[in-house]
């Protein structure tokens, strides 16, 4: 019985992820190997490694990759770096505190498509102030639209996905700053250590595992988060804020090629497979150290 | 004396009877959902209801801008409807895989057949031929011109060639903070595209006796090289590039550019927010051949394959399609009519809709359909000719290669059906 | 150490809150302004929303998009079926994310690793490409066009980020304090109970908070599984604002207004055991 415990345990996820998400994964995954075509009914002849070849000649396919690793960098590093920041500055009491959290946290709670909208809306020189704010601080030589730039178009999505991802960071990072017993800094204050010394020594290790396992679900999610971009530019100007997760979007519902849009989605898992295991190794030599 | 057993088996048979004839449920889909429109819909729908008791009919409106992914999904899945509303891009699609229901010998049978304008039977059976849909109405287009901003400028009129409509456009784009043309860079595009192309050589066919296309022919370069320069000049807002149709409507509607092209049914947009002097409509300018050929759309009613009550299905059609029936939706959609005699019908004879009716008299503007009928079309208009035509836009890529690039797709499409067909 | 004079103190200590609040305040600006952005375009009328896009507040503010939303459309309804998917999964993927979390964090068992990659992996694959099979799935049971169905898709979804991150929170409690009551005579479930739980409320509260939102603002499965507007969420009904005429921007920002309030209100009420979290770690020191 004692041996079956944590069985018993992880059974209800185990059941509800396989049945869900692992059936349903493997299947969308065969479709890479076949000449799927939704509603064509003469469609699904099994065709072996003929869509990743064409996907090494497709242009469209490499473009996305890059648009993919800059969107997910930058994407990732501002949303932790800011959500750091917030964090720390949160897990100190003073007056008003509820509300300023409630009031950061807030941009988490609006759906992806209405935050695309909204800052589509703000980019927009007819009816939105940012560009010509950013025109009266130099940034732009007329009050123009970001995201009709083929240049800086991405920064847009990346910049929504900022504002929304930085409550996400915040909030983990918050509770587990605040798991951190309390007397082993008062220990260290004690001991004559000052505040970067305390962040070094105590605040990162306890928080690297933390940090370390949401940096990577985040990471991978972003990788995939393809609503923004949609809402917020299609892809275009031409293509140029087209991602992985939004070509496979379009692959698969407007060409209706299911078997294409699963070969990009494959290379991409590929891809998050081995960012992956590089993260966990790091985790590993972490938790090793401390 | 009637055997116990047979009375039993009779009621049995009356009370199986009742309760099928009680259940028939229909599914009906609509996709150019609009809060307005569902409610005159669900009104023509009780009243079908009201006329064949024991009918329910369930209404399913999908938001138009996942519209298509939504249905296909729905479809692939085995979960089709009885009866959807069908744009022309998509006829094909569902056609080529055989998921329709040929209208022919329902339209053999029916009294109104008859009162169909000829142009109606003519679009219905643009695929295969075969009607395989009921078009609830004829979507062409037709230049939308801001009267303030003309006036402004000191132009007396809409232009009626091409080079007056880049003259024009010139001298609005002088006035600070104002463009000449609301260029429709992003999707749904190609229409203007193709407008502007034909104009320029004169004749819309797309396809060579021999199945090629004639994109690649020089007058079509030159066609597409001029809606290239329109937006490199300036004659366009800059965002335009990436404008898909709600930019364009609010564009024109907010007086940040002076011209757009555009079916009837932005009408209703437009008349919400601006008022009748305001604006105008005139026909497509015509080109140095001295034709226009604005593109002709439709959309309309067809039936699945898979449905189970296909001659109820129809009487729903007729119920949503019929003469007075359309009367009442056109109202509220703004299409074209598809009957020959409601062209006397008031709703047409305001100022606005003059302007389509001149336009469909006038011989020298040739109503032009799209070839929908060519597999994967969607995907041509919605993502490749996006992709490279805004790269046109931006000097990415030459108008010579993006018709090339044009005319490649297409020829395979064209032999796609081709094979298909044997 | 010689003591430092109290007034350089006092200056720095100024100086540090000084910054802290400024901090602080350039955060609450950033995530606010898109929000009151949201909430002019609201109380814009719709024939001054384009003549006066840039002003900060329009000349004439008007609640009429708010009415048209409550009365004329069908938003009760579906903000009503997004509370009850939301709030069910919230409780649902908690649930079973404690335990399995728990079970991460405790026990080394035969699998353990690739149960935890298994879960990574599912994370990986685009949603987009497993709508179709996942429909195909619930179809025979009946589970398409339903709320059930949308629940058990969402607590699938969400479980393996909040069991890694129930993991994450379980191992920052020091294990000797389960072994103490136990050495005292409790078992492991009543060791959970009155020991570890209180302690992962922190933990719990984020939890929540996050299935909560995920689930309130997912639109492509609620999208593509029901169709009907009896079982259809909000974000569905946001898209429906979009028509192919116009986008009906007024109306669509109201309800993302009023659709900020539940989970406003979650955060708040989450927020009190963050709190208590804290209080009682202090007490524990």
């Amino acid at each position: 019985m004692r041996r079956l415990e944590p069985y018993l345990y992880t059974l209800p996820a185990v059941l509800l992820i396989a049945s869900i998400l692992l059936v349903p994964l493997v299947i969308g995954l065969s479709y890479a190997f076949r000449d799927i075509t939704l509603l064509d009914p003469r469609s699904g002849s099994f065709i072996g490694l003929e869509h990743f070849r064409d996907l090494l000649t497709d242009s469209g396919f490499w473009g996305a990759l890059r648009n993919t690793l800059t969107w997910t960098f930058a994407s990732v590093v501002l949303q932790v770096g800011l959500g750091l920041a917030l964090a720390l500055l949160l897990n100190r009491e003073f007056p008003g505190r509820g509300l300023i959290r409630l009031g950061v946290f807030l941009p988490w709670a609006v759906p992806s498509f209405l935050c695309g909208l909204d800052w589509a809306w703000l980019f927009n020189p007819v009816i939105g102030p940012l560009p010509d704010w950013f025109h009266s601080i130099g940034l732009m030589q007329r009050p123009e639209n970001l995201l009709s730039d083929p240049q800086h178009a991405l920064w847009g999505p990346i910049i929504a996905n900022v504002w929304w991802g930085i409550p996400f960071f915040a909030i983990t990072l918050l509770a587990a700053l605040q798991s951190i017993p309390r007397d082993i800094y008062e220990a260290a204050v004690m001991d004559g250590a000052g505040a970067w010394v305390r962040f070094r020594r105590i605040t990162l290790p306890f928080l690297a595992p933390t940090i370390a396992i949401t940096v990577l679900l985040r990471t991978v999610w972003i990788a995939n988060f393809a609503d923004l971009i949609v809402v917020m530019t299609r892809g275009g100007p031409a293509d140029t804020t087209q991602t992985l997760a939004s070509y496979i979007f379009t692959q698969a519902f407007q060409r209706l090629d299911f078997g294409y849009a699963s070969a990009v989605a494959a290379a991409l898992l590929i891809l998050l497979l081995a960012y992956a295991l590089c993260v966990l190794a790091l985790r590993r030599t972490f938790a090793v150290r401390s | 004396m009637i055997p116990r057993r047979c009375l039993l088996l009779a009621a049995a048979c009356l009370l199986l009877t009742a309760r099928l004839y009680a259940d028939t449920d229909l599914k009906l889909v609509e996709v150019l959902t609009s809060p307005e429109r569902t409610e005159t819909l669900k009104s023509l729908v009780a009243a079908f209801e009201r006329r064949n008791p024991g009918t329910h009919v369930e209404i399913i409106s999908l938001a138009w801008s996942t519209a298509f992914e939504k249905l296909a999904t729905m479809v692939a899945a085995g979960d089709a409807p009885d009866v959807v509303e069908m744009p022309d891009r998509w006829v094909s699609l569902y056609a080529d895989n055989g998921m329709l229901e040929s209208l022919e010998p329902y339209l053999a049978g029916w009294s109104e057949t008859r009162q169909l304008t000829p142009r109606t039977l003519e679009v219905a059976r643009a695929v295969d031929h075969t009607a395989w849909l009921l078009p609830y109405g004829l979507y062409l287009r037709a230049l939308f011109y801001n009267k303030v901003l003309f006036r402004r400028a000191g132009i007396a009129g809409p232009p009626a060639t091409l080079d007056e409509l880049r003259a024009d456009a010139k001298r609005i784009s002088a006035l600070p903070g104002k463009s000449g043309y609301c260029l429709r860079g992003g999707p749904g595009g190609l229409n203007a595209w193709i407008i502007f192309g034909a104009a320029m050589v004169g004749n819309n066919v797309f396809f060579r006796p021999d199945g090629t296309s004639t994109l690649t022919d020089a007058d079509w370069v030159r066609g597409t090289t001029w809606v290239v320069e329109l937006y490199r000049e300036g004659l366009a807002p800059r965002d335009s590039v990436n404008w898909g149709f709600n930019e364009v409507v609010a564009g024109f509607y907010s007086g940040t550019c002076a011209m757009m092209d555009q079916d009837p049914d932005a009408l209703i947009a437009v008349a919400g927010r601006m008022k009748p002097e305001q604006f105008g409509i005139a026909p497509m300018p015509k080109g140095p051949a001295g034709k226009a050929f604005p593109t002709l759309g439709y959309v309309g009613w067809s039936i699945f394959r898979r449905s189970l009550y296909r001659e109820l299905d129809w009487k729903l059609i007729q119920a949503l399609d019929g003469p007075e029936a359309n009367r009442i939706w056109n109202q509220r959609v703004g299409a074209l009519p598809i009957y020959q005699s409601a062209q006397n019908d008031p709703l047409y004879s305001s100022a606005q809709f003059q302007g389509w009716f001149a336009e469909l008299s006038d011989p020298g503007e040739v109503p032009t359909v799209m070839p929908t009928y060519l597999p994967g079309f969607a995907y041509f208009a919605d993502s490749l000719v996006v992709r490279t035509s805004q790269q046109a836009l931006l000097g990415q890529l030459s108008p010579a290669e993006m018709n090339r690039q044009w005319a490649t797709y297409l020829n395979k499409a064209r032999r796609k059906l081709a094979s298909r067909k044997h | 150490m010689p003591p430092r004079p109290m007034h350089h103190l006092r200056n720095l200590r100024a100086l540090g809150w000084l910054l802290h609040y400024a901090a602080l305040g350039g955060f609450l600006l950033f995530a606010l302004f898109p929000l009151f952005w949201l909430l002019k375009v609201s109380v814009t009328p719709n024939d001054l929303l384009f003549n006066e896009g840039v002003r900060l507040w329009p000349s004439h503010a008007s609640l009429e998009h708010y009415v048209s939303v409550l009365r004329h459309s069908q938003f009760p309804l579906f903000f009503r079926n997004s509370l009850i998917v939301s709030g069910v999964t919230a409780v649902l993927t908690s649930l079973v994310a404690s335990a399995a979390g728990y079970a991460f964090s405790r026990f080394t068992f035969r699998g353990k690793a690739w149960l935890v990659g298994l879960m990574l992996v599912t994370q990986m694959f685009p949603l987009v490409m497993i709508v179709a099979p996942i429909f195909r799935l619930l179809t025979p049971l009946g589970l398409t066009n339903s709320l059930t169905g949308l629940v058990v898709v969402y607590t699938a979804f969400n479980v393996p980020f909040a069991s890694f991150l129930m993991q994450s929170f379980f191992e920052g409690i020091p294990r000797e304090l389960e072994e103490a009551a136990w050495i005292d005579g409790a078992t492991r479930l009543q060791g959970l109970r009155r020991i570890i739980l209180p302690l992962t409320l922190p933990g719990l509260a984020a939890t929540l908070g996050f299935v909560f939102t995920a689930a309130w603002s997912e639109l492509l499965f609620a999208l593509m599984l029901n169709s009907s507007a009896a079982v259809s969420t909000f974000p569905v009904g946001l898209l429906g604002f979009v028509s192919k005429f116009s986008v009906d921007f007024g109306q669509m920002m109201a309800a993302g207004v009023l659709a900020l309030l539940p989970v406003c209100a979650f955060f708040l009420l989450v927020q009190r055991y963050l709190v208590q979290g804290l209080t009682a770690g202090a007490v524990k020191g």
